[in-house]
């Protein structure tokens, strides 16, 4: 394994659409999306810094977004009960997805885009077929017993945590609900690349990785502030290091096996919440959203090889 | 050089050309362009170049040629002289698409769009609302074309379509004099409203009268066109006039204003006479008088057309000169500020404005006996008086003494006082100290709290307090955690409090009010209780059907009329709760945490499509049992859906049984009977009635006994069999099946063979028509089962196969519950001759028994699958059963094709096992069987070869459902 090193700003982007509520990159990582306070999402270019495209119609602050697979479309979720399926060229809506009885606060594609999983504040996990023109969803797991906080899926399996302190695999393949119970609330949900094992992000500030197959807690990761925030984690692209927001303002490194901080990113000397980000699918490069800004963060030599 | 000098130039030359460029088409000369109109007309002609086209063919003419228009005497159409238009003198051209007045069929402006009159006119209207850009709809919008602009109202309309037109009044129509009479009567109303103000109306009611008669002169010589007749006025005219005296409603003194003053101007009073000054009141010839009520006229006296008559120079002021039209122009005019309809008020009337006091510039409003903040202290006379009428209220002598003397009196230690109050009140002088440190230290703190310190919730101050010593912050802290201790006491039994029965909902029943404030304190949860409480308060005369609509009632009644205070207690947690909490907080973080992982799993069926969208067969080929699908009927929220929850919701709704089996016999009879029963419990002849017993004797066989009594049979060996072979794999089953689907098909022979003694299961197919033709529900559990032929009867799945697995190994058979009720044969009704605690102790046990319990989800239980005491009910339907069939008309008998539904309905259910009811049934068949056995046939057997393949398969299928969970 190389060595960590370490991650610096590389660019900071004010995204002028009030507090940014969410980041994320897309399918293969060359553009970024972000999710504004103002009902609107923004496409960006991450390493330039270029405001690309944004996308207006939602009626309250949109909570996620992803992209599909082919880049063409981006689904967001948002806290007027909707989803709203847009075409990324156009920067028109192309469907709206109404049937959750609360706001929406994820959303996520299946592996070929062709279902979009929702989860919202109505503890109901929701899965479109956003291809057809059905305005009504294929199908609802209304299993949770609080808010959804994060959905992802694999090419079999849609996992799902809450605030309930469960992470729920509904595995499609075998037609089973695995009900793993952390006893936390859950706040997000990340999967590492090879697909064993599954990071959930607690509301007790901690870290928590769990296996998939058997349902065992494999370790702790402390060290972060969550305070009463939805702090997002996530895995970076070697499946070897952890990252997570802070309440305090900074983003925290672990090592996924010595379960030890490597680095303290202090994003901002001036507080506020590190609450969402987002990591590159194959680079070393992360997405950080604070306040109304946007940071990306790489180690530097990565970025010059590429150059080179 | 030369050339240039020859040629003159005008204009400006042409560019010159490239060399290459060929001029496409030579250009055309300027006389040879020629404008033509759409028909190919020159348009512009000749000498008159720049002139408009004229006449036929530019010549001045028609067709025909130049003829003058005959002449035509018009002496006889002088009347209907045709109306000229601008069109009449327009060209065609005109009139066509690009002239001056185009003509064409297009919408009126009533009828058009927003758009096009703005291009019509050339006007903007500012719009209010833009359509959207793209909205789901495409083309325009159907609302638009619907909500077209409606210029007349309804009313309007409706009152054009019977006949109204603008301009003239709705009633009866009415001759020229009514009419004039009604035009000059508002006239006058109007003039003397501006003259005189309210109190001349009511006189010109007199005036009118007579001045009736004066008209009546007038048109005497018109009287000719009566039956000319014309629409009233579109509306009279209302007059409204403040009322500024403090006279009674619709009583006129007599006026105030000086008797010879001009009387139209009551602002300027007391003028000399004026000669011409009454010009308005000479035109009607009317004299001023002085009238009215007050004015010394007697009761039967007429009034006096004038007491004093007041002389004027406008008497003698005979003018030739008509002063109609004057006046006429006068009321014409349109009056300036004033909008139509309305007329502007003459009399300077000013409205008094309300009587303002003036305050002085400092004073601020404040209630005296409420202290600014509750920090502040009271200064010391008002809290005296304050504290005094506290405990002085009940005014008698005793209470002159303040609690602390009475204590002191009475020898009672003091008791720790609340540090707010002790500032009122006399104590130690310690106690004093200290409240006074703890006032200043609240003050401090409130001002530090306004200045941004902060409090923590332990009562601790932050550095931010500097006035604070430390010994005294110690001191508050303890006091303030007495306080909180206090208030959470107090707060506690608050939220422990049940809400109290403050809304009455059965008031007009006072008993059953009463019943409802009792349910309410009993405060039960469990269904089977409240029966059970309510059974105890309800009156024996209740019947069962009214107990169970009250309990339903009383359970939704508790549930909608909480009280606010009930209310607010699920919303709000008390404060002691809260400290818990935080109590709890506190040690928790001490401990270490341990995240024990759980896991639990469970069946998932995901839908077909998104299985397909997945790529991913479905599990199991799509053969997991669906879930009910929450989302296909979308719940439509209504308030009566929660009204009339348990009450009236289908599911809920119970037919209550009434039969008249639950007579208990005195003790002492009963156990006799209870012997009886276990020993031969058919033979049980009434002695009361002889009638029946010659019936019951003849048929009944020893065997019937056990099919009777069906919780009382002990397994049976084919039950053990089918029990043993649940885990076995199902080749091995073959033989169970077939020893099940022998006995089946055995029993379908088996009433055709066994004819000339009526067998038990024919009885029971009587009895089930019995109930049937009576409309009683099925009461018996046998019954039940077979004859509700689309009850499901496949083994229990999922959820079910859960909550109905233990009550299975429960019912073994134990020995025979000592029934609880036992018929008296006679008495079909429940007048029977008891005493009333008998009654009443019956009438619970009726409620026990019958009442389902309703905290179960799902479909009912089968009832032979509730534990212990429903086999009491059991074993009495059985006996009632056995009734029935005595009581059998006989002659039913005969039928048989019940008999063979009522075994293909058993051949499906293989699972019956389960019920031990059901096993004895079993069980007769297969000893009746056993006796038909020599008389089967090849074919039967064969049959149930058949039948015994098909219940494998059936099997095999259950089995397979049950890997799956």
């Amino acid at each position: 394994m190389p060595a960590f090193l370490n991650f610096n700003c590389s660019k900071t982007i004010d995204c002028k659409q009030g507090a940014v509520r969410a980041v994320r990159y897309n399918v293969d990582g060359s553009y970024c999306l972000s999710c504004g306070s103002d009902k609107k999402i923004k496409l960006w270019n991450p390493v330039s810094g270029l405001l690309l495209k944004t996308y207006g119609g939602h009626a309250d602050e949109v909570t996620d977004v992803a992209g599909s697979c082919d880049s063409s479309y981006i689904v967001s979720s948002s806290l007027d009960k909707s989803i709203i399926y847009w075409d990324v060229a156009t920067g028109a809506p192309v469907r709206r997805l109404r049937s959750h009885a609360g706001g929406v606060r994820c959303v996520c594609f299946n592996e070929d885009s062709s279902i979009a999983i929702s989860g919202g504040r109505d503890n109901a996990i929701m899965c479109w077929d956003i291809r057809t023109r059905r305005l009504d969803p294929v199908q609802v797991m209304k299993d949770a017993k609080d808010c959804i906080t994060a959905v992802l899926t694999n090419d079999h399996k849609i996992f799902a945590s809450s605030l309930d302190g469960c992470v729920r695999h509904y595995d499609i393949r075998v037609g089973e609900l695995t009900c793993d119970e952390v006893g936390q609330p859950i706040t997000y949900l990340a999967q590492t690349k090879d697909e064993q094992c599954l990071l959930v992000g607690c509301q007790d500030n901690t870290l928590r990785l769990l296996d998939c197959e058997s349902g065992g807690l494999l370790s702790e990761y402390k060290g972060h502030q969550s305070a009463d925030y939805h702090i997002e984690c996530g895995i970076l692209a070697d499946d070897a290091h952890l990252v997570s927001g802070s309440s305090d303002g900074d983003a925290y490194i672990w090592d996924l096996l010595e379960t030890k901080v490597l680095q303290r990113i202090r994003i901002c000397d001036n507080g506020g919440v590190v609450h969402s980000l987002a990591t590159h699918p194959k680079r070393q490069e992360m997405l950080f959203a604070r306040r109304r800004d946007m940071y990306v963060f790489s180690t530097d030599l990565q970025i010059e090889e590429e150059q080179l | 050089m030369d050339e240039e000098n020859h040629l003159h130039r005008f204009g400006t030359p042409l560019e010159p050309l490239e060399k290459d460029e060929v001029p496409a088409k030579k250009p055309l000369a300027i006389e040879d362009q020629i404008v033509k109109d759409e028909n190919g007309k020159r348009r512009f002609h000749g000498a008159f170049t720049g002139g408009f086209s004229a006449g036929f063919w530019n010549t001045v003419g028609s067709l025909e040629g130049w003829t003058p228009q005959n002449f035509k005497s018009s002496r006889g159409e002088k009347a209907s002289k045709v109306q000229q238009r601008p069109e009449d003198f327009m060209d065609n051209e005109d009139l066509g698409e690009f002239g001056i007045a185009p003509q064409g069929i297009r919408t009126r402006d009533d009828f058009s769009k927003e758009s096009e009159q703005e291009q019509r006119t050339g006007q903007r209207k500012r719009k209010l609302m833009q359509p959207p850009v793209a909205g789901p709809i495409p083309g325009v919008p159907v609302l638009e074309q619907l909500l077209r602009p409606v210029r007349d109202k309804v009313a309007v309309r409706i009152l054009k379509s019977m006949g109204w037109k603008p301009g003239q009044g709705v009633g009866p129509r009415q001759t020229r004099k009514e009419k004039r009479l009604a035009m000059a009567r508002n006239k006058r109303e109007q003039y003397l409203l501006d003259h005189y103000g309210d109190e001349g109306i009511p006189s010109s009611t007199k005036q009118q009268h007579s001045e009736d008669a004066a008209d009546d002169e007038d048109n005497d010589d018109e009287d000719e066109d009566e039956d000319i007749t014309f629409a009233p006025d579109d509306y009279e005219p209302m007059f409204y006039t403040p009322k500024e005296n403090r006279f009674g409603m619709s009583y006129s003194g007599l006026s105030r204003a000086p008797v010879l003053s001009k009387s139209s101007t009551t602002a300027a009073p007391m003028q000399h006479i004026n000669l011409f000054g009454q010009l308005d009141t000479a035109a009607k010839q009317k004299p001023f008088s002085i009238r009215g009520q007050a004015f010394g006229v007697g009761a039967f006296e007429e009034e006096d057309e004038d007491i004093y008559a007041k002389d004027d120079m406008t008497r003698y002021d005979f003018s030739l000169a008509d002063k109609q039209p004057q006046q006429k122009k006068a009321q014409y005019v349109q009056q300036r500020h004033v909008i139509d309809g309305f007329s502007e008020d003459k009399s300077n009337i000013t409205h008094n404005k309300p009587f303002v006091i003036d305050l002085p510039r400092d004073f601020k409003p404040r209630n005296w006996l409420q202290r600014r903040s509750r920090f502040t202290p009271l200064d010391a006379e008002r809290a005296r008086k304050i504290a005094e009428a506290d405990y002085k209220k009940a005014g008698l002598g005793r209470h002159d003494l303040n609690p602390e003397q009475r204590a002191q009196l009475l020898g009672e230690s003091q008791v720790k006082k609340n540090p707010f109050k002790t500032a009122n009140s006399v104590s130690t002088q310690e106690q004093q100290e200290r409240s006074k440190s703890l006032l200043e230290l609240i003050s401090a703190k409130s001002s530090n709290f306004t200045k941004g310190g902060l409090i923590s919730t332990a009562g601790e101050e932050l550095p931010v307090a500097t006035v604070a010593p430390v010994e005294l912050s110690k001191e508050l802290q303890e006091s303030n955690a007495a306080l909180q201790a206090q208030a959470a006491s107090k707060t506690k039994n608050l939220a422990s409090s049940q809400p109290s029965s403050g809304f009455k909902p059965f008031l007009a029943d006072e008993a059953k009010q009463q019943r409802y404030e009792k349910f309410l304190a009993a405060n039960l949860k469990d269904d089977k209780e409240i029966t059970e409480f309510l059974a105890e308060l309800q009156p024996v005369t209740l019947s069962l059907w009214d107990r169970e609509m009250e309990k339903k009632e009383f359970m939704q009644a508790s549930k909608i009329y909480r009280p606010l205070a009930g209310l607010m207690l699920d919303r709000f947690v008390s404060e002691a709760t809260v400290q818990e909490g935080n109590a709890k907080q506190e040690v928790q973080p001490d401990e270490k945490l341990k995240i024990v992982m759980k896991r639990t799993k469970a069946m998932w069926k995901p839908s077909a499509l998104l299985c397909k969208r997945y790529n991913i067969a479905e599990p199991y080929g799509g053969a997991l049992p669906e879930v009910e699908n929450t989302l296909k009927g979308k719940a439509k929220m209504s308030i009566f859906d929660y009204l009339e929850t348990s009450v009236n919701t289908k599911a809920n709704f119970q037919t209550p049984t009434i039969i008249p089996k639950h007579i208990e016999l005195p003790k002492q009879q009963q156990g006799q009977q209870q012997r009886e029963q276990v020993t031969l419990p058919t033979s049980k002849p009434a002695p009361t009635a002889p009638v029946e017993e010659a019936e019951v004797k003849a048929p009944l066989e020893p065997a019937n006994s056990t099919a009777i009594k069906p919780t009382f049979v002990p397994k049976t060996p084919l039950e053990h069999a089918v029990d043993a072979a649940r885990d076995k794999p199902i080749s091995e089953k073959i033989d169970l099946f077939k020893s099940i689907f022998d006995d089946s098909d055995e029993e379908t022979e088996a009433p055709a063979v066994a004819q000339g003694q009526p067998p038990e299961l024919e009885k029971d197919a009587k009895i089930k028509e019995m109930q049937a033709a009576l409309g009683l529900p099925c009461t018996t559990a046998t019954s039940a089962a077979a004859v509700n032929l689309l009850r499901n009867n496949s083994p229990p799945r999922g959820l079910f196969a859960a909550l109905f697995k233990p009550p299975e190994e429960v019912v073994k058979p134990t020995e025979p519950a000592p029934t609880k009720f036992a018929p008296i044969p006679g008495n079909k009704l429940k007048i029977a001759y008891k005493s009333r605690e008998e009654r009443l102790r019956n009438d619970r046990e009726l409620a026990m028994a019958e009442v389902p319990q309703e905290d179960l989800y799902g479909p009912k239980l089968p009832s032979q699958l509730k534990p212990t005491e429903v086999q009491a009910e059991a074993s009495i339907d059985a006996k009632l059963q056995q009734l029935w069939q005595e009581h059998a008309p006989k002659k039913r008998k005969a039928e048989q094709w019940v008999e063979r539904t009522l075994s293909s309905s058993e051949d499906s259910d293989e699972d019956s096992t389960d019920s031990s009811s059901e096993d004895s049934d079993v069980k007769v068949k297969k000893s009746k069987s056993k006796k038909s056995s020599s008389k089967k046939s090849k074919k039967s057997k064969q049959k149930s070869k058949k039948k015994s393949k098909k219940g494998e398969k059936s099997k095999h299928k259950s089995k397979k459902k049950k890997s799956k969970h």
